[in-house]
């Protein structure tokens, strides 16, 4: 047993952790949505691609730093965001929940087939090379690294946002409770529109630090989106913070069941225990 | 009006020369499956679609196949195994094509091929490699020119056991190798002939991994093989998994004598350099050959034209300048069906239904030399365990250096002395 418990073992539980907060990260904008909205971007990750590609073209392809790239995918995914909501959402707002599914599923395919047209079925990249962060024998992604502090940063700014400021406090205001808060004159259209684009802007914010991991392509969202869905049903549809720690708590199933099984048994293992999690707690681990 | 005898005699003859005429200029319809979209079509797919439809439009130029034109109906899998059937099945029920051909990847082929057998369609595979869409299958109506996984998987070992020792001062039986591979019939085939070749061969597998090709993170993967330290690391991917990989093997630190790829992504070398710049220098390729790389000497007379012809189409369509070798699987199998199995099939058997084909193809005996990729086309026969899949049809072990495609192996074809381990310096030299 003493070579099983060694440096690589260490290495795959901080690259876990490293994984765990691109993922939570993603999860993060979806929860957003689904806490105050109600409504379930299954397009989300699509959203992640446009801001992946707006990311490459600002920088590659018109010369703009890769810091102000960033920024500019931040806000034009927020805009799309907002654009999502006003366009496709808002008419749908009233019907079935499963309506509202299946207009984002439709958004997913309308995208992917927009991005497959426009920008081409090449695969696409920064060409960046990050330094490499090592500790002896150990190392670790420069890009990851800094997702992880990005995520973390965000949580925290999603946090002050939400219980700081006046407009954040009427977010979570309306989170609690949509039938009540319109009748005591809160702009409910508004808010929504605000929080869509904040959750579109969450998008393009995971979109600049996956950029520097992955290549860009009309189908990277499929990579992304199911096990992002599945981070945040585990964690509690809604549920910030419970997204955030479902989120951990995969990415250590995948990393550290990979890394002593087959890398597929990782997956396995990560499935298994949320199907088993929907089968005691239906509403996820943090969910009411 | 009536007609007299005489005058009804002559439009029924007027209607049969007619018919024969109409007939004789039937169009040919094939159905031609790739990955348009989707995560294959940039892994080369799209390059080998290319390929063929130069192959198509070069036959038509010169008049068809035995007066007939031939008409492509694409289709476009979108990198899906239930599209890629789907398309199959409106292809050949409602198109009513004459006969399917193309399919990019292994996950496609091996289903369809069945599907199509049993509805005695006619089907011609143009890239997909994995040996199990013939494997104890015995198919009739499908046959295979192109290389098939096994002989990937035996190409690289083979190549290691006539290198360790001269360049690597290492004994054969000391050589580590690891096996990692997409998990998909094409990587799990490729992967299968790799382990069996290079353990009769004496090496050692310290590691064998299959992965899914649409995973978000192979870091664990990269642990395991630091741990296990191979000297060599034997791939096979596509495009999204490889460069995936690739990057976390870099940043996390894995070190190896070797990188030896199979094909599909691998096969990208002008995506490969935009991404890693030098660090895939000197990384090898087991593909067949890519037809620019072959001295046309050493080919049939008039061959080396047809690649040059289908180099200059290609770079004209597409502004690329490195052409992949998918090109010239899409072109080299379409242009021997249409050049050597259809006009047999129209001319010995009268048509082209699927028993024509299935016959004519049978017959095919091409010598080594006479296709663009060198290798010559003689199909297995009925009953063999490889039924349909080109006896003769072999890889080569490509070299990638300083952004050039050079030829490493078998050694008869050699067009650089390979450079193995990676020299010092190198992003991933020990």
């Amino acid at each position: 047993m003493d070579t099983i418990f060694d440096i690589y073992l260490l290495e795959a539980i901080v690259n876990g952790v490293l994984l765990g907060g691109v993922l939570g990260l993603l999860a993060l904008g979806l929860n957003l949505v689904f806490g105050v909205i109600d409504v379930v971007w299954i397009c989300y990750a699509e959203l992640v691609m446009l801001g992946m590609y707006t990311v490459y073209f600002l920088h590659v392809v018109y010369g703009v730093p890769v810091l102000l790239a960033c920024l500019g995918a931040v806000v034009v995914v927020g805009v799309l965001g907002a654009l999502l909501h006003y366009l496709v959402i808002r008419p749908v707002l009233q019907s079935e929940p499963i309506n509202q599914l299946l207009v984002t599923g439709g958004v997913l395919f309308f995208l992917q087939s927009f991005a497959t047209l426009v920008f081409g079925i090449e695969f696409r990249n920064l060409g960046l090379k990050l330094p490499i962060l090592n500790f002896g024998e150990m190392y670790f992604s420069y890009a990851r690294v800094l997702a992880f502090l990005v995520a973390l940063a965000g949580m925290v700014g999603l946090y002050l946002f939400l219980t700081r400021t006046f407009l954040g406090t009427a977010i979570r205001a309306i989170a609690q409770d949509r039938e009540i808060m319109p009748l005591m004159g809160v702009d409910s259209r508004k808010l929504y529109l605000v929080t869509s684009g904040i959750g579109g802007g969450l998008a393009g914010l995971a979109a600049c630090l996956l950029v520097l991991q992955y290549d860009v392509h009309p189908a990277i969202g499929l990579t992304f989106g199911p096990i992002t869905f599945m981070i945040c049903v585990l964690g509690g549809l809604g549920n910030m913070i419970g997204g955030f720690v479902a989120a951990f708590i995969i990415s250590q199933f995948i990393s550290i069941g990979g890394f002593f099984f087959h890398i597929e048994w990782g997956y396995v293992i990560a499935f298994a225990f949320f199907i088993l999690t929907m089968f005691i707690r239906p509403q996820g681990l943090f969910g009411k | 009006m009536r007609l007299g005898f005489p005058a009804r005699v002559s439009v029924l003859a007027g209607a049969l020369v007619c018919g024969s005429a109409l007939s004789a200029a039937a169009d040919i319809k094939i159905g031609v499956i790739y990955d348009l979209t989707g995560p294959f079509a940039g892994g080369g797919s799209k390059a080998a679609a290319i390929g063929t439809q130069i192959a198509i439009d070069m036959i038509n130029e010169k008049g068809g196949v035995e007066g007939h034109k031939i008409i492509p109906i694409n289709a476009d899998a979108q990198s899906k195994a239930d599209v890629a059937i789907n398309e199959a099945e409106r292809l050949l029920n409602q198109e009513k094509v004459d006969l399917l051909m193309g399919v990019y990847s292994s996950a496609h082929c091996v289903p369809l091929a069945q599907k199509v057998d049993a509805a005695q369609k006619f089907f011609w595979a143009n890239v997909c490699v994995a040996s199990a869409v013939f494997k104890d299958k015995n198919l009739k109506y499908v046959f295979r020119p192109q290389v098939h996984s096994d002989q990937f998987g035996e190409a690289s070992c083979k190549f290691l056991a006539e290198v360790a020792k001269p360049k690597m001062k290492k004994e054969v039986k000391d050589l580590k190798v690891a096996i990692i591979h997409e998990d998909g019939p094409y990587g799990v085939g490729v992967a299968q002939g790799n382990e069996e070749v290079c353990k009769e061969l004496g090496m050692q597998v310290v590691l064998k991994e299959g992965y899914s090709a649409s995973s978000a993170d192979l870091s664990s993967l990269v642990t395991k093989l630091k741990r296990a330290r191979p000297d060599v690391i034997l791939h096979t991917g596509y495009n999204p998994d490889i460069t995936l990989f690739l990057r976390q093997s870099r940043e996390g630190g894995l070190r190896f004598d070797a990188m030896i790829g199979h094909g599909a992504g691998y096969g990208q070398i002008d995506k490969l350099i935009e991404t890693f710049k030098d660090d895939v220098n000197y990384f090898y390729n087991v593909d067949p050959v890519a037809a620019q790389l072959l001295d046309a000497k050493s080919l049939k007379p008039g061959i080396g034209d047809l690649t040059a012809e289908m180099i200059k189409r290609y770079k004209a369509q597409t502004g690329v300048q490195e052409v992949p070798p998918h090109t010239s699987m899409g072109f080299n199998q379409t242009w021997i069906f249409l050049s050597d199995v259809l006009p047999r099939a129209i001319k010995k058997y009268g048509g082209f239904d699927a028993e024509a084909l299935r016959k004519a193809a049978l017959e095919t005996n091409i010598p080594e030399g006479g296709t663009i990729q060198g290798y010559g086309v003689k199909f297995n026969p009925p009953g063999h365990k490889m039924a349909g899949q080109n006896a003769l049809s072999s890889p080569v072990v490509m070299q990638y250096v300083k952004g050039e495609t050079k030829i490493a192996w078998p050694t008869g074809l050699r067009t650089i002395d390979p450079v193995i381990p990676l020299p010092k310096g190198h992003a991933y030299a020990r």
